[in-house]
């Protein structure tokens, strides 16, 4: 009498290791490599579901086997993309920072180097000449400018008041 | 004497077994083959790539496929402008093929390689039953060879970022 071979598990097992082998393929690819944890998950699925299948019925079960262990590795792979992605986009946000770092430590230079410096403010009104040279401490313009009303000026008032003037402004770095 | 005898009965054996399995094989249906049906549709799938290819231009750039990586990090990754290079390729165009992916040429000959391997190794099967078993653990180790080499580039890249 013929034996009766029982393929159960069988179709499956060949959708798995079909599923495994693309999703194999997809994985080492980085473009897309992110989403083959997809048909991953699904050859995992079906294999798992086609060794079950051929383990009932005591059928060969080689196929489904190969389509498992494929499917995990190529899912692995997939993990491990996600994981490179991941690496690079931190590393992404790194620079920016970076970049942020050195501007801020730019600024705090020149605004040091600015503090040190001599401001020479020339005044020209009707033909009369006036140079104010002071620094660009805060105190020191507000001690000129005191100096120049007689006394009379205020906190907030500026050289701005004679709108008649015209004014140059010229900052020199203090050698 | 006997040793020709044997050459002779091996050589019977292999061309009837040969006819005899093919037929076997083609009348019990290629559904019950696991190997020939993994054959047809892996070679249907590069055939889709190939068409894939083939149907989006690079001129127009109207590929549905883009590349995630680039989307989520910001920066290109090895594998892009792949599918312009096959395009590419599939019009003729190689020197330009390598601009878009220095890597897109042989990765598209993989599977050029793996077309003609499915089709080939699928004939062998059906001709020479014998062999079977020896021809799937060749096919396996071969085309694992080959897709190492093919693809090294990008598993490389994998590991360079660890």
């Amino acid at each position: 009498m013929e034996e009766v071979k029982n393929n159960s598990g069988q179709n499956l097992g060949i959708a798995a290791l079909i599923t495994a082998v693309i999703t194999f393929v997809l994985a080492v690819i980085p473009c897309v490599g992110l989403i083959a944890i997809i048909p991953g998950i699904i050859a995992i699925v079906l294999a798992s579901v086609g060794i079950s299948q051929a383990g009932r019925n005591n059928s060969p079960h080689g196929v489904p086997v190969a389509g498992l262990i494929i499917a995990i590795i190529a899912s692995m792979i997939s993990l491990s993309q996600i994981f490179v992605a991941g690496k690079i986009a931190q590393k992404a946000d790194k620079w920016p920072n970076n970049i942020g770092n050195i501007i801020n430590d730019v600024q705090n230079n020149v605004t040091k180097e600015i503090e040190d410096a001599n401001v020479s403010i020339k005044v020209e009104s009707n033909g009369n000449k006036v140079e104010i040279n002071t620094s660009a401490d805060k105190k020191d313009k507000e001690k000129t400018l005191d100096d120049l009303e007689g006394g009379n000026a205020q906190n907030g008032d500026t050289i701005q008041k004679q709108d008649t003037a015209k004014k140059h402004v010229v900052v020199r770095k203090k050698k | 004497m006997t040793l020709s005898r044997n050459k002779i009965l091996q050589k019977n054996m292999l061309l009837y077994g040969r006819k005899n399995s093919s037929e076997r094989i083609l009348k019990a249906g290629i559904h019950n083959e696991p190997y020939l049906i993994i054959n047809i549709i892996l070679a249907g799938v590069i055939v889709l790539i190939f068409a894939y290819s083939g149907f989006f231009s690079p001129v127009k750039d109207n590929y549905p496929v883009v590349c995630l990586h680039e989307k989520l990090t910001g920066k290109p990754c090895v594998s892009c402008g792949l599918s312009h290079s096959f395009s590419l390729i599939v019009r003729g165009q190689v020197k330009e093929a390598y601009r878009w992916n220095l890597y897109g040429m042989q990765i598209f000959l993989f599977f050029a390689a793996q077309l003609v391997l499915r089709v080939a190794f699928s004939i062998f099967y059906l001709k020479y039953p014998v062999t079977q078993k020896q021809l799937i653990i060749i096919d396996c180790i071969g085309s694992g060879i080959i897709f190492l080499v093919a693809f090294w580039p990008f598993i490389a890249n994998i590991f360079s970022t660890f």
